[in-house]
């Protein structure tokens, strides 16, 4: 582990300036617990939307917010969508867009640099460091046809896909449609696998033409398609990366996959992975090691909501809500669907808890693609922003509101949510049909700020401006025996008589990633008392005292360091990590 | 504002036109003997038979609706007086409740003369008495048939299609009914109550608020007005009505309940709670007010009262699926898994088709090792829970996608 001391008093100096130049962009007040400001970025989601009513038309929109330079800014990579027809990125509007973050409210579109412009229809994206060097790399899912894209380290990245054994068609089921993917190491061999979330069989040729009313065209309900299976893929390290998705036991599970979530819900040490299928039942697919993974989504209760009936799983979160060391699963639907909530009760499997903690009736009209879980207020209590809009085309039906405003819901303490819309700032830009959504650090001042798409839209960036002056800590994991994302590290601080918990998952929401440091909200501690960090690799280390207000970076000891820091940090330095300069004290 | 109309249609002075203040005399001598090859000559014994019959059995109100019967026959000497003599007998029986002895009377009167005034708008009745609507609008279909512009056959076969179920066919007859007597609000209650169960919402809102029109404070009207308001998703409007039929001076029983349902379908549980308690305070036996409240409380977290309202309302009709169901699921987390499967299969034997209960009842199995059972309670789960398409989205079959623009 690195220690690297910055003096913390010019660190102060410049994020007062820093913070100013945001709020004078957006020019807004904070008022309720949580909010937010708008920012623009000169990025529009075209997806190709025709009068044929094509269903990828209408399932555009990922993005991430990453750090693909290592400059301590996060970055923003939107995927984007093609000619319908073709498949092909016919146009320069078409092209998929990296912007890169200089931290003072700019994002310059690197795209062309990079080399990140793309070819096919994208829909989904994954961050993840595959080969360990240090600069995250990125998967594109899209529509019959993915793509790896190797950072170079250098501002360029490199199209990896077919050297690394991922341009091939399904021998079963052709050409896939996926939605996005995981990074997670699932047999903790310290190489970050890939799981890819696969949608619907779809062929332009032969889908159904389905109507909302006579000669009034939109899009198919998922029932009139195929499903298709998810795929796994074990890094072999040398870059490439092998199939397993049938020895594993995935294969034998299709679905309509609209959403992946990643955690050790049984904290066995391996990695479960959970998927939100469209009208059906949802998978998790319980990692049982050796590789083998088997699907428990009935006997932990999580197959469907407490009704009974298949409703339409969207994106998905699946992270600890209520502070009891045992990730919850949080995912969204559509109106008269209801936000689902999952409660994690241990080895008596889930509880849905969506009446109960006011989520129901809060979201019984929403229509939700993307669900983020993060303390956005930074009070000790995970919350939920939700982006939103209907899957239908504009001017489906007069009773259905297509384009909607997005949510964040209030973490309340524990199992209770507020929803916050125009309370919010929400309201300060018209309703859309939201999509992804990818959340980070963009400007530095400790509160999370979103990222969200929308189909035929200008994305939208909403900086964080919520009041009250709550402490924070970020953790930069570098894993040397585990990945070096850390993903998959559990995280437990103790701070001002409280316990929280968080893992290393760049997957969240739908089709998107956030590859940012691990976020905790410290309300008014100043510090956290102590921090324990379970490596996937086995290895437990402990921080003691560690200083608010930063991001703190953590190299993985090279051994079991259970107990290894008895001191106080003095409050400018951090002993345990790296405070990184562009993060900085309130 | 119920509909009276079948009660008055028994009037025979009505469905006979026979002018009011006409009179026949017990002492009227019509003659039946008539010479021999006429209409009356053949059955003037049995008409006689039955008038002795009856003349000597009933009370005066009958006596004289059977001498006006007899005696318009005679006076209009136009009927085949056996036939008369069939539906007088049938009326007779009619008036005393026996209406499958009246309706053989009626059937044995068509044989003789179809033509009969009068005849099958009986014979309908008498079937709608004993809930036989097909055969009833059989025959209004002929009364109406025999006399296109009878408004009474118009309104029966407008009624005796809702008694059918046929509301399309309901509300286009007691359209027709309506626009000859524009006035009669109970048959435009009707009418708009038609509308409503054949799901022509937007006629149904018309109708009803043009009866609040004319009566603003009708507790029935703005109770179904929220009904169809409901079924057509302006699920705030009908909550206003729905309140609306609760202010009202006369409040109709179920008004709380239909906006505790409202609550209840909003997911607005303490709301929800509050209206079935009002409903249930002036109508302790309402079985789903009972069931919905306990629905309500176990999503309140309140299990006590939940057990308590559900179990109640199973005393008072034990095939209330939810409230199996909901009980299934209070004695699952209380660990009696014995009587939660149960609960689950009673409510899967109430309504197999839901696929909650099997869900339910799949977890519990697995819970208790019973591997097997569970795996084909989700196997059904499954089957059942594919879900209709929201709205009206439906996949045109055989179209090439390649021919369309």
């Amino acid at each position: 582990m690195n220690g690297v001391p910055v003096p913390g008093r010019l660190v102060l100096a410049a994020a007062g300036l820093v913070a100013a130049m945001w709020a004078v962009a957006s020019g807004q007040n904070a008022e309720a617990p949580i909010h937010f400001v708008y920012h623009p970025i000169d990025f529009r989601l075209e997806s190709c939307e025709t009068p044929q009513r094509h269903a990828p038309e209408t399932m555009a929109g990922g993005v991430a917010v990453f750090d693909y330079n290592n400059d301590g800014h996060p970055d923003i990579f939107f995927t984007n969508g093609a000619d319908i027809e073709t498949l092909k990125k016919s146009s320069a509007k078409y092209f998929n867009r990296l912007f890169e973050n200089d931290g003072k409210g700019n994002f310059k579109d690197v795209t062309a640099k990079a080399g990140l412009a793309g070819t096919g229809y994208d829909t989904g994206v994954a961050i993840g460091d595959y080969d360990n060097d240090g600069y995250e790399d990125i998967f594109v899912g899209g529509v019959h046809g993915n793509h790896l894209y190797h950072n170079n380290g250098d501002g360029t990245f490199t199209d990896v896909t077919a050297k690394a054994g991922l341009d091939r068609p399904d021998s079963q089921y052709g050409p896939l449609w996926s939605v996005g993917g995981a990074w997670v190491d699932v047999n903790n061999d310290g190489l970050l696998d890939l799981f890819v979330v696969n949608y619907l069989a779809w062929d332009i040729n032969t889908e159904p033409v389905c109507e909302a009313a006579p000669g009034k065209r939109d899009y198919c309900h998922p029932k009139f398609y195929k499903a298709t299976a998810n795929q796994l893929f074990l890094n072999n390290g040398d870059g490439t990366f092998r199939d397993v998705s049938a020895e594993s036991g995935i294969r034998a599970h299709p679905g309509k996959g609209m959403g992946v979530g990643i955690a050790d819900y049984d904290l066995d040490g391996l990695m479960d992975i959970f998927v939100t299928n469209d009208k059906m039942e949802n998978s998790l697919f319980h990692n049982r090691g050796g590789g083998k993974f088997e699907e428990v989504a009935f006997d932990a209760g999580v197959a469907l909501a407490e009704d009974g009936k298949f409703i339409s799983g969207m994106g998905v979160d699946f992270r600890d809500i209520d502070n009891d060391g045992l990730p919850d699963i949080a995912f969204v639907a559509l109106d008269n669907e209801t936000f689902p909530l999952f409660r994690n009760l241990g080895k008596r499997g889930f509880a849905d808890i969506t009446g109960s903690s006011g989520m129901a009736r809060q979201s019984l009209p929403m229509a939700g693609y993307s669900p983020t879980i993060a303390d956005f207020d930074n009070d000790g209590w995970k919350d939920i922003f939700v982006t939103r809009g209907h899957v239908q085309s504009l001017g489906y039906a007069s009773r259905v509101q297509v384009e909607q405003p997005n949510t964040v819901f209030r973490n309340l303490g524990g199992a209770r949510f507020q929803a916050l819309t125009g309370e919010a700032g929400l309201t300060a830009q018209p309703p859309s049909r939201h999509r992804g959504s990818a959340v980070g650090d963009l400007n530095g001042d400790g509160r999370l700020d979103v990222v969200v798409t929308a189909i035929g839209a200008p994305a939208e960036i909403w900086i964080n401006d919520s009041p009250g002056g709550n402490h924070w800590i970020e953790f930069a994991l570098e894993g040397t025996k585990s990945n070096r994302d850390g993903i998959g590290a559990r995280i437990k601080v103790t701070a001002g008589g409280s316990v929280q918990y968080n893992h290393v998952s760049f997957a969240a929401g739908y089709a998107s990633s956030s590859a940012g440091p691990t976020h905790f909200g410290l309300g008014a501690a100043k510090s956290a008392d102590l921090v324990e960090i379970r490596w996937p690799s086995g290895i437990v280390q402990e921080l003691r005292n560690v200083a608010a207000d930063r991001v703190v970076k953590v190299k993985e000891p090279p051994k079991l360091m259970r107990r290894a820091f008895f001191f106080t940090a003095p409050r400018e330095f951090t002993l345990c990590g790296e405070l990184h300069p562009s993060h900085r004290f309130r | 504002m119920r509909a009276e109309v079948l009660e008055r249609t028994w009037e025979p002075s009505s469905w006979l036109g026979i002018p009011a203040g006409w009179h026949a005399s017990p002492q009227n001598p019509c003659t039946l003997s008539a010479s021999p090859g006429s209409r009356f000559g053949r059955e003037d014994s049995r008409l006689s038979r039955y008038y002795i019959k009856y003349n000597g059995s009933k009370t005066d109100s009958m006596k004289s609706v059977l001498i006006l019967i007899a005696s318009v026959a005679c006076a209009w000497g136009a009927a085949d007086a056996g036939a008369l003599a069939e539906a007088t007998a049938g009326l007779g029986l009619a008036r005393e409740g026996k209406y499958e002895l009246a309706i053989s009377h009626y059937r044995a009167a068509i044989a003789l003369d179809p033509h009969l005034p009068g005849i099958y708008l009986n014979l309908g009745l008498a079937y709608m008495k004993l809930d036989r609507f097909p055969d009833a609008a059989a025959a209004f279909e002929q009364a109406a048939k025999a006399d296109p512009a009878s408004f009474q056959a118009r309104v029966l076969l407008g009624m005796s299609y809702y008694g059918c179920r046929r509301f399309d066919a309901a509300a286009v007859q007691l359209k027709l009914a309506v626009e000859q007597q524009p006035e009669n609000l109970e048959l435009r209650f009707k009418l708009a109550q038609s509308y409503l169960w054949s799901k022509q919402y937007g006629q149904a809102i018309e109708e009803f608020r043009a009866l609040l029109d004319k009566d603003p404070d009708s507790a029935p009207v703005h109770l179904l007005l929220g009904e169809v308001l409901d079924a057509a998703n302006q699920e705030e409007q009908a909550t206003a009505e729905f309140e609306a039929a609760v202010k009202a001076s006369h409040p109709e029983p179920e008004a709380h309940f239909a906006l505790g349902y409202m609550d209840w379908k909003q997911k607005r549980f303490e709301e929800a709670r509050r209206e079935f308690q009002a409903e249930l305070a002036s109508q302790p036996k309402h079985t789903q007010a009972l069931t919905y409240l306990g629905d309500t409380e176990l999503h309140l977290d309140a299990a006590k009262d939940a057990e308590e309202h559900l179990r109640l309302a199973l005393s008072l009709e034990a095939n209330i699926r939810l409230a199996h169901l909901d009980l299934g699921i209070l004695l699952a987390a209380r660990n009696d898994d014995a009587g939660a499967a149960d609960h689950f299969r009673e409510a899967i034997r109430l309504d197999a088709t839901k696929p909650d209960a099997h869900y339910r009842l799949g977890r519990l199995l697995r819970s208790m090792g019973r591997e097997q059972e569970a795996d084909a309670e989700f196997a059904k789960v499954k089957e059942l829970a594919k879900e209709e398409p929201q709205a009206p989205l439906i996949a045109l079959p055989g179209v090439d996608r390649k021919q369309l623009p």
